[in-house]
């Protein structure tokens, strides 16, 4: 049978829906490395893979992360996805942001967003900083915090761009003290990144801009400082997100 | 839902090359690096096909753990692992319905591990946000008929003349069906083969 004759099969076969002669066909050109057949099912492949994708998003609980982990032997020491409180909020904004002015029937859903942005007194100019940073291509993302309690969420470094935190379960500090950010080197002191206050629902964003040694970078890392800021930390911290290397 | 596609387009910025190595060297925080970027589009997939959300973890899990355990089989290239991982996800979920359904398991066509080579050149933005509303758009162009005769092999595994007894219609007009829906996909899509 020649290529011309299979032209038709090749996406049923990779639908699971191809009738004999062709099948065996097919699967016998794959098995001896047919170059056409093998560039003919691979477009047929993806053409399958994105039918797979078209499924309606969902989400498997938190827990299934660790247990796959878990069933490897291994302990993992982050979690999987950004706690959803700080995440949905958070992530809807810049998704209202990515798609604003590109797809009309994101318009709706926008505004809905921008009220929700209102709500959470969060500027649009820092969303597009926090934006570029979470969208540049060498961003490296590091999750922190893992029990119930602790502050937990994920800080995104971008060479370029800057540091982005965004974290959830952050209490209010106390009166007349701030959270600091910093910027610790591998080697020498922790460089001040930023002071800010957490959400009173306990999300914060906290956005340094400007270039980062990211090699050079061992964590980032938050502590509690009196109201103007330090010049060094002064406190245990309460965030530390080691970088991944 | 509106942030699936971006943060997907956000993880799969990186590329999966690296990951692949590294998976090959048994690397778990690869495993879990390949979790957080693909983890719930496997579960969409598998909890459409099996509609339970807890038989769909365990599948889930079973399709980390082959691939935890099978990559060495996979050729690294730089695209995108996500088509081999969706086919490892459907594959399982489709032996589960068949099983749990008393039918019998059709033989797959293509055993995932069975051709590495095909999986290693796909490029990286294949489910990138913009191809995913693009497919999506086009499914919707597909007339009821077509439509479901493509999700009933896609998500239920169905032959042809099993859909043909399920729709209640000849075999030979779901064939047509089916053939007529994969050019309309092919071409919105722009994957046409060149004839
Ligand atoms: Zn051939």
């Amino acid at each position: 049978m020649n290529h011309p004759e299979l032209r038709d099969h090749y996406e049923l076969f990779a639908l699971g829906l191809a009738d004999e002669p062709e099948k065996s066909e097919i699967r016998e050109h794959l098995s001896r490395g047919c170059e056409v057949c093998m560039a003919e099912i691979r477009k047929a492949m993806e053409l399958a893979a994105l039918v797979g994708a078209t499924a309606p998003a969902a989400a498997p609980s938190p827990k299934l992360r660790r247990r796959i982990l878990a069933s490897t032997g291994y302990e993992p020491r982050r979690i999987g996805w950004l706690p959803l409180a700080a995440g949905v909020a958070l992530f809807s904004l810049f998704a209202a942001v990515y798609f604003s002015g590109r797809e009309n029937q994101y318009a709706q859903e926008a505004a809905n967003l921008r009220e929700q942005l209102r709500r959470q007194t969060i500027d649009l100019t820092r969303l597009n900083e926090a934006f570029a940073i979470l969208a540049g291509p060498e961003t490296t993302v590091t999750t922190f915090g893992a029990g119930p309690a602790p502050p937990r969420g994920k800080v995104f470094v971008n060479a370029r761009q800057g540091v982005l935190l965004i974290a959830s379960n952050l209490p209010a500090a106390p009166r007349g003290r701030i959270y600091e950010m910093w910027v610790i080197p591998k080697r020498g002191n922790p460089a001040p990144a930023g002071l800010f206050q957490s959400q009173a629902d306990g999300t914060a964003m906290h956005i340094q801009r400007g270039p980062v040694d990211v090699a050079a970078t061992g964590a980032v890392a938050v502590t509690l400082e009196s109201e103007g800021g330090a010049a060094q930390p002064t406190s245990t911290p309460v965030i530390v997100a080691p970088l991944e290397r | 839902m509106l942030l699936l596609p971006i943060l997907l387009a956000l993880r799969v910025a990186e590329g999966d090359g690296d990951l692949v190595v590294r998976l090959q060297r048994r690397d778990p925080e690869a495993l879990a690096a390949l979790y957080d970027r693909y983890g719930r589009l496997v579960f969409s997939l598998i909890v459409r096909v099996v509609r339970d959300a807890g038989i769909a973890e365990d599948l889930v899990q079973e399709t980390f753990l082959r691939v935890w355990n099978r990559a060495q089989g996979f050729e690294a290239g730089k695209g995108s692992i996500a088509p081999w991982l969706l086919a490892v996800a459907r594959n399982r979920a489709i032996d589960y319905l068949r099983s749990a359904g008393g039918r019998e398991r059709n033989a797959l066509e293509l055993e995932e591990t069975a051709h590495p080579a095909l999986w290693s050149d796909i490029e990286q933005s294949l489910l990138d946000s913009d191809r995913i509303r693009r497919v999506k758009a086009a499914m919707d162009k597909l007339s009821p008929n077509q439509r479901q005769a493509i999700e009933l092999a896609y998500f239920e595994g169905l032959s042809q003349s099993e859909m043909a007894e399920r729709m209640g219609q000849p075999l030979g007009t779901v064939k047509t069906w089916v053939r007529t829906a994969l050019r309309s996909l092919r071409d919105e899509l722009g994957t046409a083969v060149p004839a």
